[in-house]
């Protein structure tokens, strides 16, 4: 049976797929670093920061105004996250992966034609990274590299938060952005 | 329930909700914020209060004194005044629950504050928003 997807749909799956697909949290941990150093966890953090940046770009490209200005600061933020995070792996004996090219992301992007269809993109980016952040202030076993993932994951909700604010939405989703206490 | 340090932790933190709580009471019966956002914002707040408490249980407590703020007092004179100064309140929050969620010794409670963490940083941003500034940039 022939299964049909909202325009909505198509493209928050896209965004679920892209970053799902830029994660490797059972990868070996890289380069050098041993393993439980947190490193290969680390890593997978950087491949989704790379597969953002560049998922901004393909946004920024539809949009103008108030919105773009947000979106590069929102961008030039996510790219300071990749930097620590590659600090972070060299720390740890690692070497952080480079991730793919402009044209690689491009092709795993929907096309993004209004502002509307950007700004959704958007807002099913930043939900995949907050949640990938939260998720990684639990699953690090070091305090150090769950105070960078709780600094980062701050960032990213507010990145989100202002996603939704230009989309006309409430800032916050509700008491609890994913899972409740 | 949760035990030892942790208890500390929570109760440090239910006392950041108290004053915030505190504070947007006052704002909405002294008019110094949108009602809409500030009804929201209490009504997410009250809600985290209420799953620490939820959380500290039945522990042995040392609840911490919340005492009114003559900062918060001046605050309440405009909406622009009190929209600053909740924007201080909030990365206040922030960052405690930032330190909290790494720092917890029961690791099943450090997403569940990283959650509460990030909806306090979506708060900042509405507060932005309400003073006409953009939500991340000026």
């Amino acid at each position: 049976m022939a299964v049909s997807l909202t325009r909505r749909e198509a493209l928050g799956g896209a965004a679920a797929a892209l970053l799902l697909a830029s994660c490797g949290g059972g990868d070996p941990p890289p380069g050098g670093a041993k393993p439980g150093s947190g490193a290969a966890l680390l890593s997978s953090l950087l491949a989704l920061q790379h597969a953002t940046v560049a998922a901004y770009g393909a946004c920024e490209e539809v949009l103008r105004g108030e919105a773009l200005a947000e979106v590069r600061a929102i961008r030039a933020q996510e790219r300071e996250h990749a930097g620590r995070l590659e600090v972070g792996i060299r720390d740890l004996g690692g070497e952080p992966p480079a991730g793919k090219t402009a044209e690689e992301y491009a092709r795993t992007f929907p096309r993004l034609r209004t502002e509307a269809d950007a700004l959704l993109f958007a807002d099913h980016l930043e939900q995949r990274q907050v949640r990938a952040y939260l998720d990684a202030i639990k699953d690090f076993t070091q305090a150090g590299a769950r105070a960078t993932a709780a600094d980062i994951g701050a960032d990213q909700a507010g990145h989100l938060a202002a996603v939704r604010v230009l989309r006309g939405l409430p800032a916050a989703q509700g008491p609890f952005v994913t899972g409740a206490l | 329930m949760a035990r030892g340090s942790d208890v500390e932790v929570l109760e440090e933190l239910l006392a950041v909700e108290a004053r915030q709580v505190a504070a947007y009471e006052a704002a909405l019966r002294r008019g110094a914020i949108e009602p809409a956002l500030g009804e929201e914002l209490l009504e997410h707040e009250r809600e985290h209060a209420a799953a620490l408490e939820r959380r500290l249980g039945t522990a042995e407590r040392n609840p911490r004194a919340t005492v009114p703020s003559s900062e918060l007092t001046r605050a309440l004179r405009s909406r622009e005044d009190f929209a600053r100064y909740a924007l201080g309140l909030e990365a206040e929050a922030v960052a405690a629950y930032a330190e909290a969620a790494a720092n917890m010794s029961d690791a099943r409670l450090r997403q569940p504050l990283g959650s509460i963490m990030a909806c306090e940083a979506a708060h900042r941003v509405a507060l932005r928003d309400s003073l006409g500034r953009r939500p991340l940039v000026d």
